[in-house]
Parts: C-alpha cells; structure tokens; sequence
C-alpha cells in the first residue's frame, strides 16, 4: 500500500507541472541586460550612449551562437577597426572603446564572419 | 531774365562768320600708375580765316572744364601768363557734370556756351563729377600757343568706384572768347581726355585657392592650410597671411593690381597625418630610382613620370638643383624612416612636426625648365585676373599621395626618358599614379587573455607592405610583433610607444620576392585592464601595397 500511495503521489507531483516547463529549453546565456541597453528585436546592436568619452558598455543581441565581427568606419565608411569574436545566441553585453579614435562620429556595425550586417548604430566620439 | 535775353541777342548779333580759334587741353607728362600726378596743359591756339589771316585777338578768354572726381584728385591750379594787368580766376563747383546741347557738336565750344546761357545746354548734380571754370582777361592778347594754365591731378584708385578704367576723365564744356569790342569768337578743341593702361590700386578681394590631395581625398581640409605673401623677391617681410577655409580657399584684401607678388603656401605640420605622407610606395619608388633601368634613347633613364619626383625623392644629399642625384642613399633613408630607425643625416622627409612645403601656381606646377622641375610663386593681380590656383605637395612624398600630382604637360617626363619597365606616360597627366586596390582582412581577437590583430591578405604581386596601426596605449601592451611574409623580404616595424602607435611592412628591395599570402602579419598585445572584447581598441588607416612598378594598392576593407 504505501508503494502504491508513492506511485499515486508522483504522478499527481508531475501532473502539476505544466507542460511548457517540461519541454523549455534551458537557457545558458542569462544576461543582465540594462534598460538602456534592451534590444527588442531578436538581434541588433545597441550602445548605452551615442556620445563617448573612453568607452561605452554595448549590446549586440544575436540569433544563434557563433563568430561576429564588430566593425567600426569613419564618416567616408572606410573601415578603421575591426574585432573578431565568438558570442552567444542573445544578448551580449560587451564594450567599445574610443580612446585611440579621434574626436569624430563612427558608425559601429554588426556583421556575421561572412560581412552580412545584422545591425547598425552610430556613436560620437567625445574624447 | 531780361538781361539774360538782351545778353543773347546781343551775343548772336556779333557772332560772325570766323575760322575756328581753339581750346585744346592735353597731358603734359606720362601717368602709368595710380598715384601718378597727371599734368594736363590747357592751351589757347588762334585760328585763322579762310584767307590764312589771323583771327581777331581775344582780350576775354573762359572756359568751362569737368574732371572726375573718383578717378582724378585736383591738387593745383598754375596760371602760366605772366602778364601783371591780367585778371585771373578759377572757380569750382564740386558735384555737377554738363549735359550738352545735342543739337551741336561737343566741340563746338562756344555754340555750347551760348546753349548754356539759353538753357539748352546746363548742369546736373552728380557727385562723380567736378566743374572748373576758368576766367582770364587782360587787355594784352595772348599769342597763339600760349597756355593757359596746368592743372595737376593725382590718378584715384578706380577700386570701389563705378569705373571700369580711365576712359573720358576730362572734357572741356564750353569756351567762351571775346574780342575787345565783344564779338563772340568761335572756338572749338579737344573733345574729352583719356588715359590708359593705368596700373596698380587696391586690387580688392583676390582668390587664392590650393589643390592638393589631402583636401581631394579628404585626409584633411582646406583649413589646414595656411598662405603667406611677399612682395616678389623678398622673403622676410611678409604682406598677407592667413588660413584657407575648409574648402581650400581664401580672400585677401590689400593687395594691388599689377604688382607681382610670391605667395608661399604651408601645411600645419601638428596634423597627425602627416606621419602618412612617407610610406613604402614612396619607398618602392625611390628605389627604383635609384636602381635605374639602364639607358634610354638618350643617354638618361628614370623611373619618374614627373620632373617634381626628382625634387621629392631627394631626401637626403645635395639637392637636384646643385647637381644632386637620387640614389641609394635617398632609399636607405626613407627605409630607416619607416622602421624608425634615426640616423645622422638631415633628411627631407615630411612628417608630423616637420612639413617641408613645397607650393607654386598649379597650372605650372613642377614645370622643366633646364631638367629641373620648378613651381612659380608669382602671381600679379589685375583687373582682369584676380584669382589664382596654387597646388602644394611636401618634400618626400613621391606618389603625391598627400599633395598635387601636377597636370602640366610640361610637368611630364617623355617617354623616350624613361625607363621600359615603369612607363606610365600614356597615363593621364595628374592621374599616373592612382592606386590600383585589393582586398584585406584587419581583426582584433581576444585570445587565451591576450589581444592578437592578424592582418590576412591574399594580395599577390606586392613587393611592399605597410599598415599603420594605432592602439589603445592605456589598456595594452604591444608584447610581439610576428611576420610571415616570406623569407626574402626586409620587414620592418617602427614602434613608436609613447603615442600608441606602430607601423610595420614589408619590402623588397630587389623588386623580386613578394609579400605572402596567408597572415604575413599579427600583432600580440597584453591587456593591462580585464577586457571581455576589443572593439575599437586597435585602429588602422594607412593599409597600403606596392607592385614592382611603383603601382600603389590601396586596400579595402569589408
């Protein structure tokens, strides 16, 4: 008796557990992502402010985990750096920093390894 | 007005049938600039009858006379007789001009005077114009070919005025001659005085503009430019200075028409751009120079396209115009520059805190004239030309990548001077050394804690490389510089610490071996902060190639 009130009590244990709990997947890229920095869509690029003085926290939010570049041009949109970096699926809380560009504005690009832009934003640099 | 009408018919009664006596009125000297005294003698002649007699003699002689007063400034008026019983008079009223009695020729002097007494003929306020009237009478005649008097003008500046040049300055009204008895003498003379080819004065507002390829390619602009100006010859007091604006161009007053001057156009040696103006496409040229390519038709091979190379490419050693050539030396330098190695010559080698400027007007630029290229700094503005284009270049940039490739044709090395190999005269003048471009990959990585930046080229046919990089000096530490660019090729890496900057390439100096394909090179930086990534950490502006002829590549970037 006791094993079948055992058996009785784990299917009404699982039976409260709804289905979407069961079939979720678990997400490893929790991130703490600030309002400032919220993308809404499901991928893009976004800094904490337009205007830079050292460095800027940004966000680039992806669609699947894997190599991205972060390009940066000048006002001719002539590349002028460039870092390759492998990121996770979501949101990716990174930096940019500015000290060696000149006081100018830059747009910031986000592309996949094969150059194909996922989002853009523009900065100010303000050293 | 009774009187006036008794005077007319009293005139036209007496006035009978004489040959002409005359006004005439003509300049003494010779005027050729503004400031000149004008000296103009106005002059009494006696006419005769249709038998060769002579006229009656006058003992009243008056006229009326015009100048204007925006061109011509009166300083004095001379009588000339000397006779004791004369009575004299000049009067002047400032702001009128007469408007003849169309009916009658303009020289018929005393028509016009009795036009002017019926009021046919009068005076209207105008504020260019000033009118004298000159009044002598004496019992004694004057002989014929007496003058009157002279009158001495100072030439104005036409500058600011109405006035497009000295044409109809003087006119003679109306000449009023009178025998003893009052009989009205007709007289007629000189219509109008002229002068021409007047020089100098104000020139006004002359254009200055200056081409170079900073300003085209936009590595700057026009406000980084400065203009000096000297009287021509002279280079120690400077008339004028000042900026270009950002389009290159500029406006400076005080100048004079006619007068030659030197103007000297400089560059602001601070800009940081400047350290790009010698790379190793300026390098791989200068070698070829010096290397030669055996003779040509005449006895003289180069590998130049421009006489003006000649003068940058000599960098170091006695200059080209005291029988200086380019050679080896000229090569070593600039390769010593590049992987900032300090030797102890003086060398000619621009750069940031050192721009050796060289400017001229651009429509000669670099101009041969005895095998040597020459720039003109002369310029004289006129009425007709008050603008003037200056190009500039600087002392070491061979390619004219940060100056003015020039367009004259006489600027141009003939084919039959140069060397096979590196012709490019069929080329259009101005535009022989365009960079031909390529395709690169730049990237920064954070790596197992540390930053690497690999350069990866598939690029072929470079015999030179260069890649001018700026990092973040607060947050890394260059710790390794790795080539792998072939095993022939002379690497060369010019770590410059305390700006954060580095510039590293590659060259071959026997225009032979070529930059490898692959990651020819990485840079490894030690983070001196915790970094998650490294964007913007690592810039790079100057990117470029050179082919064995001298072809610049330009690489682009995705």
């Amino acid at each position: 008796m006791k094993k079948v009130l055992i058996i009785v009590s784990t299917f009404l244990l699982i039976g409260c557990v709804s289905d979407d709990d069961i079939l979720s997947p678990i997400d490893n890229n929790i991130v703490d992502v600030p309002e400032s920095l919220v993308i809404d869509d499901l991928k893009g690029i976004k800094v904490e402010s337009t205007i830079v003085t050292d460095e800027v926290k940004m966000n680039i939010k992806l669609p699947y985990t894997g190599v991205y570049r972060v390009k940066i041009r000048d006002i001719s949109k002539e590349l002028i750096s460039q870092e390759k970096l492998e990121a996770n699926e979501g949101d990716n809380i990174l930096k940019v920093y500015v000290s060696s560009l000149k006081n100018n504005g830059y747009t910031l690009e986000l592309t996949d390894d094969n150059h194909d832009i996922i989002g853009i934003t523009s900065i100010v640099v303000n050293n | 007005m009774k009187k006036i009408l008794t005077l007319l018919v009293s005139v036209l009664c007496t006035i009978s049938v004489y040959g002409q006596s005359s006004l005439g009125y003509s300049r003494v000297n010779t005027v050729t600039k503004v400031g000149d005294t004008l000296v103009v003698k106005y002059q009494y002649s006696k006419g005769t009858d249709s038998n060769g007699n002579a006229m009656p003699d006058a003992t009243l002689y008056q006229f009326d006379i015009q100048y204007n007063n925006k061109l011509l400034e009166l300083l004095e008026n001379q009588w000339i007789p000397q006779s004791t019983s004369a009575q004299k008079a000049v009067n002047t009223w400032n702001g009128y001009k007469f408007t003849i009695d169309s009916e009658k020729d303009q020289t018929d002097f005393d028509g016009q005077y009795l036009s002017w007494l019926s009021g046919n003929s009068s005076y209207e306020t105008n504020s260019d114009w000033s009118v004298q009237r000159v009044t002598y009478q004496d019992v004694n005649s004057l002989e014929s070919g007496d003058e009157f008097m002279k009158i001495r003008y100072k030439i104005k500046d036409k500058a600011n005025t109405n006035y497009s040049d000295y044409t109809n300055i003087i006119n003679a009204n109306w000449a009023n001659y009178k025998e003893s008895d009052g009989t009205q003498i007709d007289v007629d003379g000189t219509s109008t005085l002229s002068l021409s080819n007047i020089q100098g004065g104000d020139a006004g507002n002359v254009s200055l503009s200056v081409s170079s390829n900073i300003i085209t390619n936009n590595i700057g602009d026009g406000s980084d430019f400065s203009y000096t100006i000297y009287t021509k010859g002279d280079t120690q007091t400077p008339l004028a200075s000042g900026n270009f604006d950002a389009a290159g161009d500029a406006t400076i007053t005080g100048l004079e028409n006619d007068v030659e001057y030197d103007a000297y156009i400089s560059i602001d040696s601070s800009k940081e751009y400047l350290d790009n103006v010698v790379t190793v496409s300026d390098l791989a040229l200068v070698f070829a120079e010096a290397i030669g390519a055996g003779d040509g038709p005449n006895g003289i091979s180069t590998t130049f396209d421009y006489y003006l190379q000649s003068i940058l490419a000599n960098v170091v050693g006695t200059s080209i115009p005291n029988g200086g050539d380019i050679n080896f030396q000229d090569s070593y330098e600039i390769l010593a520059y590049l992987q900032g190695v300090t030797t102890n010559s003086t060398t000619y080698i621009s750069q940031t805190g050192q721009a050796l400027n060289i400017s001229g007007i651009k429509t000669t630029f670099g101009d041969e004239v005895n095998g040597i290229a020459t720039v003109s700094p002369t310029f004289k503005p006129t009425d007709l030309n008050k603008s003037f284009n200056f190009a500039h270049t600087l002392a070491g940039d061979v390619n004219f990548s940060h100056g003015f490739e020039p367009t004259s044709e006489n600027a141009d090395i003939p084919t039959s001077a140069q060397s096979n190999t590196t012709q490019r005269s069929m080329m259009a003048r101005g535009a022989k050394l365009n960079p031909e471009t390529a395709n690169l990959d730049l990237t920064s990585e954070l790596k197992d804690g540390l930053v690497e930046f690999t350069i990866g080229s598939e690029v072929e046919e470079m015999i030179g490389a260069q890649f001018n990089i700026i990092y973040d000096r607060t947050r890394l530490v260059l710790d390794d510089v790795i080539f792998d660019t072939g095993n022939t090729m002379t690497n060369f890496s010019n770590h410059i610490e305390e700006s954060g900057k580095i510039n590293i390439g590659s060259f071959d100096q026997n225009f032979e071996a070529t930059v490898k394909t692959g990651t020819p090179y990485k840079l490894i930086f030690t983070p001196t902060v915790e970094l998650q990534n490294t964007s913007g950490l690592i810039t790079f502006k100057v990117n470029e190639g050179v082919k064995a002829d001298g072809t610049q590549i330009k690489f682009i970037m995705n």
